[in-house]
């Protein structure tokens, strides 16, 4: 029984034998991928026409829709889940149609030459993390000094006080000078001396009150009697929530500005 | 066959060295009326849009249409060995497919490169509605842009109807660079609208650093979120255009 195999793949198959393995994949709520010469259009907020080309198309099995051309990141037509399909093949073309009803949106997918359709039932049940690097989480604290404690100013990064250098350097609402390290994983002992060292080697330049503050996601137990021995601060800060700080900036590309209309 | 004949090295450099800032290998089509190419770059952020009409030409044949691909890198090698007055031939050998280049000065030179397989890409021109067209000195565009680069590696430009402003910031630092209406750099400003849109410094900067080259002026136009259009001023006929499109915040 084809319905109980969880993975079917037919290459260079005519358009018949694709419209069965595809409706079979859709009836089942399966992941597809169909590779081949197509076109498409779509027709809601927008009209977008693509021209025939060679494409990936991918039906998800909650019911998205993704056409990938052999270029970039992002989908150049897609819908979103939950879309009701149709296929049909008339001279030679299968057409495939995904509606959405609210807002109301089609997009149809004409293929003429079919390379590969696939048809597979995926497990997946893995969560899904964004971490941040340490660099990343040094970007996340200049940008958003309140991360550390109200009215901390940063001064400069990455400064150079032997034996290295110092993640990020400020001063605290009270005009103290305040050294920062970042760890992204739990400090251990090693973080804490290391800072001990660039407080040292401050205060001997300078007569000012010189705070260390270790940050990192936790720390060891142990460390924690230390950093209190060595008159060192911790601050909590964990890199998932630097990553969400981090605004991301991204150079569109120019294709989406060729359509007249805002491209869907 | 195509036989171009440019009375000036320098000038087709300086055109090969602004075009080569986007792509490494330029499919050129030449017509019996232009030498035209337009293309994107690889990461497909910017595009550049270059025209040069037979009149540019000392002489220019082309008895049909042809396209041709050509490394842009190696062809520039080769126009480095010519000096400012000597005069450069293109033409191709249709028996072998190769491109054969002609510098004629103090004493000739002749060099063959190969021609690669031609894109079929059509690029089409970006549909956007402008809404500030700015005019500027090329030099003047080139200063603000270094002022910023030291700073950041993205500037936003904003115009109301009063100025052009350049607005970079850095990680801890910043740079506004205001260019006023009646400036010696900026020669008109129009703006339907106040607009801002934030573009990447290490294009914007390779593009007006190589394409003042060839020209003084040049028109900057765009809108809130859209891609920038700068037409660099030829002095001759010609036309010499690049589209960069913005950064755009996601959250």
């Amino acid at each position: 029984m084809s319905n109980s195999k969880p993975l079917t793949v037919s290459v260079n198959p005519d358009i018949d034998e694709a419209e069965k393995i595809l409706k079979e994949a859709i009836s089942q709520h399966k992941t597809v991928l169909l590779v081949g010469n197509c076109w498409v259009r779509y027709r809601g907020r927008a009209s977008s026409k693509l021209e025939p080309g060679e494409r990936i198309l991918i039906i998800k099995e909650d019911g998205s829709l993704l056409i990938h051309r052999s270029v970039g990141y992002e989908p150049v037509n897609w819908q979103p889940p939950g879309c009701i399909f149709h296929t049909k093949t008339r001279n030679g073309v299968l057409e495939v149609h995904a509606v959405r009803l609210k807002p109301s949106e089609s997009v149809q997918v004409f293929f003429d030459k079919i390379q590969m359709v696939s048809a597979m039932s995926l497990k997946d049940s893995g969560e899904f993390a964004l971490y941040a690097s340490e660099e990343d989480m040094q970007k996340a604290l200049l940008t958003e000094p309140s991360l550390l404690e109200e009215d901390f100013k940063p001064i400069s990064y990455e400064k150079k006080v032997e034996p290295g250098f110092v993640d990020v350097y400020g001063i605290d609402k009270n005009g103290r000078l305040v050294v920062v390290e970042i760890k992204r994983k739990t400090a251990g002992k090693e973080a804490a001396l290391q800072l001990a060292k660039y407080i040292e080697a401050i205060k001997s330049r300078t007569n000012r009150e010189v705070r260390g503050v270790l940050v990192a996601p936790n720390i060891a137990k142990d460390v924690q009697r230390l950093l209190e021995t060595l008159g060192l601060e911790f601050k909590a800060l964990n890199p998932k929530k630097c990553a969400e700080i981090l605004k991301r900036a991204e150079t569109k590309r120019l294709e989406s500005f060729f359509l007249e209309e805002k491209p869907q | 066959m195509f036989k171009l004949k440019v009375a000036d090295a320098k000038l087709l450099r300086d055109m090969a060295t602004a075009i080569s800032i986007l792509v490494d290998e330029a499919t050129f089509q030449i017509t019996p009326e232009a030498l035209k190419l337009r293309a994107m770059d690889p990461s497909r952020v910017a595009m550049v849009d270059f025209e040069w009409p037979k009149t540019v030409f000392e002489e220019y044949i082309c008895t049909e249409p042809t396209k041709m691909c050509i490394n842009i890198g190696e062809l520039l090698k080769l126009l480095k060995r010519a000096g400012k007055d000597e005069v450069v031939e293109l033409a191709l050998d249709e028996k072998t497919g190769r491109l054969q280049l002609k510098i004629t000065g103090k004493y000739a030179r002749n060099f063959t490169m190969p021609t690669l397989e031609a894109s079929e890409e059509e690029v089409p021109t970006p549909k956007i509605t402008f809404n500030v067209r700015a005019k500027a000195t090329t030099a003047g565009l080139r200063q603000a842009i270094e002022d910023a680069e030291l700073v950041s590696d993205h500037v936003r430009i904003e115009a109301d109807n009063e100025k052009l402003v350049f607005q970079a910031t850095g990680d801890l630092m910043g740079a506004t660079i205001e260019i006023k209406k009646g400036s010696d750099a900026l020669l008109d400003l129009e703006a339907k609208e106040p607009s801002k849109a934030t573009f990447s410094l290490s294009y914007l900067s390779e593009i007006i650093k190589a394409a003042s080259a060839t020209s003084d002026i040049a028109t900057l136009e765009f809108s809130t979120d859209m891609p920038i259009k700068l037409d660099f001023q030829q002095a001759k006929e010609g036309k010499l255009v690049f589209y960069l499109a913005p950064r755009i915040e996601t959250a």
